[in-house]
């Protein structure tokens, strides 16, 4: 394997989170707490609740795979960036799979759906994973109020 | 158990005794194994109909509705049904991404899961 390049996700960003990040928190049992530090910041970014559900919905998943895959504990970071909210989770696992979530799982697959409703709630999806561990950074777009999630404005009264 | 709360119950109605399981607060990885053995027992116990009330549950995530799919392959296999009952809009919109809404029928109300 040495110097051979091989068909994986990308290497993890070089920057870090930003250093203003309205949460940095290490979990590692109590989802339901990186759960409500989700929702909380999700809710007072002006996100709609169904996106706020989605977004904790997305970050739950990411963070089980911590549980499920290693033996330590995670970081979620969560950020704002110009018209979005970001939330990061790292961790020491390592995901091999490029595509990891990318296809549809068969419904009555029973194990899988994780990454793939990552990917399909969240507006954007940074997944970069090599040997010293994984982060994947979920991206919410913010709307201004008056717009849809599909960007037309809404009828007035 | 705090995250999660369960209770069974079989209920009599009109037509056959159902099995109801309700499940209240959040069901993820942390307590799909006690789920699991939860439904275990009941599908065990082969019931016509084991219907899961899902109205005070507020979070699902995918271990849980593994759990959960796997019960109602047990279930297909007995020859019973396992339905779902008054899911809040965040578990829907997740059983519909799933296409588990397409495996197992989702209903409004318990009523409407266990009529006829």
């Amino acid at each position: 394997m040495t110097g051979q390049e091989r068909a994986a996700p990308s290497r993890r960003p070089d920057a870090p989170p930003p250093a203003d990040a309205l949460v940095s928190h290490t979990y590692r049992a109590d989802l339901a707490k990186v759960r409500a530090l989700v929702l909380q910041q999700a809710r007072s970014a002006g996100l709609t609740e169904g996106r706020a559900n989605d977004l904790v919905l997305a970050v739950s998943e990411v963070a089980a795979n911590t549980l499920r895959h290693t033996k330590s504990s995670g970081t979620l970071a969560i950020w704002q960036a110009r018209d979005e909210i970001v939330c990061e989770i790292q961790d020491e696992g390592t995901i091999t799979d490029p595509l990891a979530g990318q296809r549809r799982p068969p419904a009555d697959a029973t194990g899988g759906h994780g990454l793939w409703l990552v990917h399909q709630v969240c507006d954007r999806v940074e997944l970069r994973s090599d040997e010293a561990g994984t982060s994947i950074r979920m991206h919410m777009t913010i709307q201004p109020p008056g717009l849809s999630a599909d960007g037309s404005a809404t009828a007035c009264d | 158990m705090d995250l999660l709360n369960t209770s069974v119950a079989t209920v009599e109605s009109d037509s056959e005794p159902y099995t109801l399981v309700v499940l209240a607060g959040e069901a993820d990885v942390t307590n799909s194994g006690a789920l699991r053995e939860l439904l275990d027992s009941e599908v065990d116990k082969q019931p016509r109909t084991l219907v899961i009330d899902l109205s005070e549950l507020r979070f699902m995530d995918s271990s849980a509705l593994h759990v959960i799919l796997r019960a109602n392959r047990t279930m297909d296999r007995q020859g019973g049904v396992l339905a779902l009952a008054s899911p809040r809009d965040p578990v829907a919109k997740m059983l519909r991404l799933t296409a588990a809404d397409q495996l197992l029928p989702v209903y409004a109300t318990v009523a409407e899961a266990t009529a006829g």
